[in-house]
């Protein structure tokens, strides 16, 4: 799962790897639209984009290798602790989805859901109170203030993957994304496109890695990536001493 | 609530139908996991009085599913769900017994905001307990029962969140959502018709195996535990566990990488794991059949205990004075499969000899098609099935040879109906049989040897360079280096080795250090403790400061790693309190005739230190076996310097008022059980 080639790109395409490609918010699976009262008078003030605007390229993309990823989970609770301050995998910003028990077999045993940082940010586009925007200050990778959210999930609703990768608090009633660690109050290094994300830390399979030219947009295989198990990945155990025969 | 923890407990009598929730605050006091689960069953089934504690599939028997105040909170290898009760396995009696298993049930149920389940009493008719969040319910079981492992999780699955379409959809729960599947730990048909050798199952393989608590379940009508949690776990210092789980992957001191959901962990393969009967760590290598997972898929379909019934061993050999009858293929872990192929070729199983063997084709031993009439046979009790579903050791006392074969080490169970497993030379492991009710299933000392072992090491140390490290180590008792002698012969092994009061403290530490950051904390022991480094320029492992580290980030507790090994000191002594009020004695701690006659012991991985006239050396132990006087010895000293009367064994008042644990010692002095 290298770099993305017409040959390649005739290869079955899970349906969930399908992307429409539209600033159509999509229905189908998705959040139902439960808009709050505040936001819903937002809503009928706020005219729909009618042109797709272009963005400044984020400076940082999080690539993945969903055959190397043990499904521990370790990056889902690294990031809701380091973004929220609990351990919460439903409030975390990736999401590895492990099909047990229903038993799908290696490798579609196991769904990555990482924010593309998407070089068309739908949930950007659509958000409107500039919530969700290009943070210029931080290699413009796509994050939501939370300050302006409104909690009108038009974001989680026009995100074109599936599942959505931006994610929604029930407890504040807000939607967050990731931000690649850049507002991240209990992450205790640097964050950001040009620093170092708590999930790409704490993956013991190393199956996850922060590049800065942006993948191709046309399908996952841009983000799906070989990351090549290392040689060594975990400490060889010491050789055992050979059987030994009678006394 | 205290940080780490959930809150509250998840109580279900099946009787009465009633469901109701435990204060986790009344119990934190034993930490977590075995240890709360231990102390509720003191609660609900020992101080009432009004039952013996004797008969496993009885009502009254309370089986708690458990989880540590690590879970759910990003501490690698700490998801494990630690279970207790009365356990039918064990021989000649049911005891009291822990086990555990991996996955993910334990994360998500304290994701759905329960520290644990606690199940007593018994269904009118077949039920399965659906826990989404707060919401709880006793479900109908008519539709699953007769199903196998896969067939219930994938039904269950169904029921509860099989509209949403897998790696493509949220799954709505009240207000929240999430991406997870419901995780659920069920029986086959093997634990639906009480048999005394079946485990528990979850996902692909994860089992509880040891304790044969699957026919509890089935003794309560109980198919299934199905949960679904989308809370937040509060911890005291968030960036500190991050922190610490990162220099544990970076391997600062030698430490492996662990995972956060307890599976799949590092020594396993999720190509496997994604298979049936794959999710599963080395007892099913006893039933694997070289490609994939044969073998162990049905073992796992069925419910039946992979450890119990093993076929054979990860290793096979030539073990010193071994009878010649064993043709140089003794196994390292046999058992029930093993043990009757090797009366098979005896000549006293098989169709109409002494011992018939219908309805399994003995000369399709090792054919897939064996497997499943072995596991069909003892589902439905049928033939020798009737037998076999009583366990090894009552199936061979009902063919007369219990004593034959325990003392020539064909049936190798050191104590309790449970099996060989490395148990020797590493003598703690050994003591550790009599003094619980079987395998201790704690690797903790294994590499606490010359030339590997688990834990691996290098081979360049000095046995008193690694004896004088693991002296520094073990809180309390620190400064002892004869703790870690492995003398065997002579005055020496009584002076300053395995029969000796260093002896006593080593296993006494080895039990309270197990039953709190193991048992209690449910940090997986495959994982930790790692005492010895891997580094070419340290020989020390990041334990205990590591697992004592997460434990002050997720809970922000005081207690220094003295106070935590306390801990366990009251955990175990709960256990034994009940081990005591369900008639343990000092009588009834003993090894099996064969622990002590060559042949005892299975080529051991590394060389043990040992300590002989004044110096230390690494000394190959392969011949190793007990003395049955120096074990009473030890068993002496041990008692003593645990504050248990040896005459007998039993905690003594101010051992247990000491401890916190006046009411427990009340309630065995009315029962004439209180030591002196």
């Amino acid at each position: 799962m290298a770099e993305f080639t017409k040959a390649e790109g005739k290869k079955k395409v899970l349906r969930r790897e399908f992307l429409t490609g539209s600033g159509v918010a999509l229905a189908a699976g998705a959040l139902a639209v439960s808009a709050t009262e505040s936001a819903a008078a937002v809503l009928t003030q706020t005219p729909a984009p009618t042109a797709k605007p272009s963005y400044e390229a984020s400076t940082g993309y999080l690539v993945y290798d969903s055959r190397l990823c043990l499904g521990c989970q370790s990056c889902m609770f690294a990031c809701s602790t380091t973004h929220e301050g609990v351990a919460n995998p439903s409030l975390s910003r990736i999401q590895i989805i492990r099909d047990a028990p229903s038993f799908t077999k290696y490798p579609y045993d196991i769904v990555m859901s990482v924010c593309r940082q998407c070089v068309s940010p739908l949930c950007v586009q659509n958000c409107p109170t500039g919530a969700c925007h290009v943070d210029a200050a931080n290699g413009n990778v796509r994050r939501i203030d939370q300050s302006k959210c409104i909690g009108c999930k038009r974001c989680i609703n026009s995100c074109p993957q599936r599942p959505h990768r931006t994610i929604w608090n029930s407890a504040k009633k807000k939607s967050t994304k990731c931000d690649l660690c850049a507002d991240a109050p209990y992450w205790s290094q640097q964050g950001g496109p040009g620093g170092k994300q708590a999930c790409v830390e704490t993956c013991a399979a190393k199956a996850l890695k922060l590049v800065k030219e942006a993948p191709s947009q046309l399908d996952v295989a841009g983000y799906d990536v070989n990351l090549a198990p290392p040689a060594k990945a975990f400490p060889k155990m010491a050789p055992k001493p050979a059987p030994k025969e009678g006394a | 609530m205290a940080n780490g923890y959930a809150g509250k407990i998840l109580k279900i009598n099946l009787t009465t139908k009633e469901i109701s929730r435990l204060d986790t605050a009344q119990y934190e006091e034993f930490g977590g996991g075995t240890g709360i689960g231990a102390a509720i069953f003191w609660d609900l089934a020992v101080a009432p009085g009004d039952w013996d504690l004797q008969d496993a599939f009885d009502p009254k028997n309370v089986i708690s599913l458990m989880t540590g105040p690590l879970a759910a909170t990003g501490v690698p290898g700490a998801g494990r769900t630690s279970i207790c009760g009365i356990a039918p396995e064990t021989f000649p009696t049911p005891l009291f017994h822990r086990t555990g298993m991996g996955g993910r049930f334990g994360t998500m149920l304290k994701l759905a905001g329960w520290d644990g389940v606690v199940v007593q009493g018994r269904a009118e008719r077949p039920v399965w307990i659906n826990i989404i969040n707060d919401k709880v319910t006793i479900e109908d079981a008519k539709s699953l029962w007769g199903l196998n492992t896969y067939e219930t999780q994938g039904q269950i699955l169904s029921m509860v969140g099989g509209r949403t379409r897998f790696g493509e959809e949220w799954h709505q729960i009240g207000d929240d959502y999430t991406t997870a599947r419901p995780q659920i730990v069920c029986i086959g048909p093997v634990g639906e018709s009480m048999t005394r050798v079946a485990a528990l199952i979850h996902g692909s393989g994860v089992s509880a195996r040891t304790g044969g608590f699957g026919g509890v379940f089935g003794s309560k009508n109980l198919k299934a535990i199905s949960v679904m949690g989308t809370g937040s776990i509060q911890t005291a210092d968030p960036k500190g566990i991050v922190d610490t789980r990162i220099s544990h992957i970076l391997g600062k001191g030698g430490a492996a990488a662990g995972t956060a959901a307890c599976m799949p962990c590092v020594n396993s393969d999720r190509k496997r794991d994604s298979y049936y009967g794959g999710e599963s760590m080395c007892a099913d290598q006893y039933w694997f059949m070289g490609d994939l997972m044969k073998g162990a898929d049905v073992a796992i379909k069925w419910g039946i205990c992979t450890w119990a019934t093993k076929f054979g061993g990860a290793m096979e050999n030539k073990v010193v004075g071994a009878p010649a009858l064993f043709k140089g293929r003794v196994p390292m872990e046999p058992g029930m499969g093993w043990y009757i192929k090797y009366l098979y070729e005896l000549g006293v199983l098989g169709p109409g000899k002494k011992i018939e063997s219908h309805p399994l084709p003995m000369d399709q031993w090792d054919k897939l098609s064996f497997r499943e009439a072995f596991c069909d046979a003892i589902a439905r009790k049928i033939g020798i099935g009737a037998d076999l579903a009583e366990g090894t050791l009552e199936a061979a006392k009902r063919w007369g040879r219990l004593e034959e074969d325990l003392n020539s080490g064909a049936l190798r169970f050191p104590a309790y109906g449970a099996s060989w497993h490395h148990t020797l030379p590493g003598v703690d492991w050994a003591y550790s049989y009599i003094l619980t009710s079987g395998d201790p299933m704690w690797h903790g000392l294994m590499g606490v040897s010359g030339g590997g072992g688990f834990g691996g090491g290098p081979s360049t140390y000095t046995a008193e360079q690694l004896v004088e490290m693991m002296a520094a180590k073990v809180v309390p008792f620190t400064g002892d280096p004869l703790m870690f002698s492995n003398s065997w012969k002579g005055e020496e092994a009584r002076k300053t080795g395995i029969y000796s009061e260093h002896k006593a403290k080593l296993v006494a530490w080895a039990r309270r250090y197990n039953e709190f950051y193991n048992e209690s904390l449910s940090i997986c022991e495959m994982m930790l403790p790692n005492f010895i480094g891997r580094s070419a320029n340290s020989i020390a492992g990041p334990s205990p400061e590591l697992e004592y580290s997460y434990y002050q980030a997720v809970t922000g507790n005081k207690k220094s790693l003295a106070d935590t090994i306390e801990i366990g000191r009251k955990i175990w002594n709960m256990q034994r309190a009940i081990r005591v009020m369900a008639g343990r004695h000092r009588d009834n701690e003993k090894f099996a005739p064969f622990m002590h006659m060559p042949g005892a012991t299975f080529m051991s991985l590394g060389s043990r230190p040992v300590y002989v006239d004044g110096k230390w050396s690494f000394e190959n132990q392969d011949d190793m076996y007990l003395d049955k006087a120096g074990v009473e010895e030890f068993k002496t000293h041990f008692y003593k310097l645990e504050g248990w009367d040896a005459s007998n064994g039993w905690p003594t008042r101010k051992t247990l008022d000491g401890l916190g644990m006046k009411k427990v010692a009340d309630t065995m002095a009315s029962r004439n059980k209180l030591g002196v």
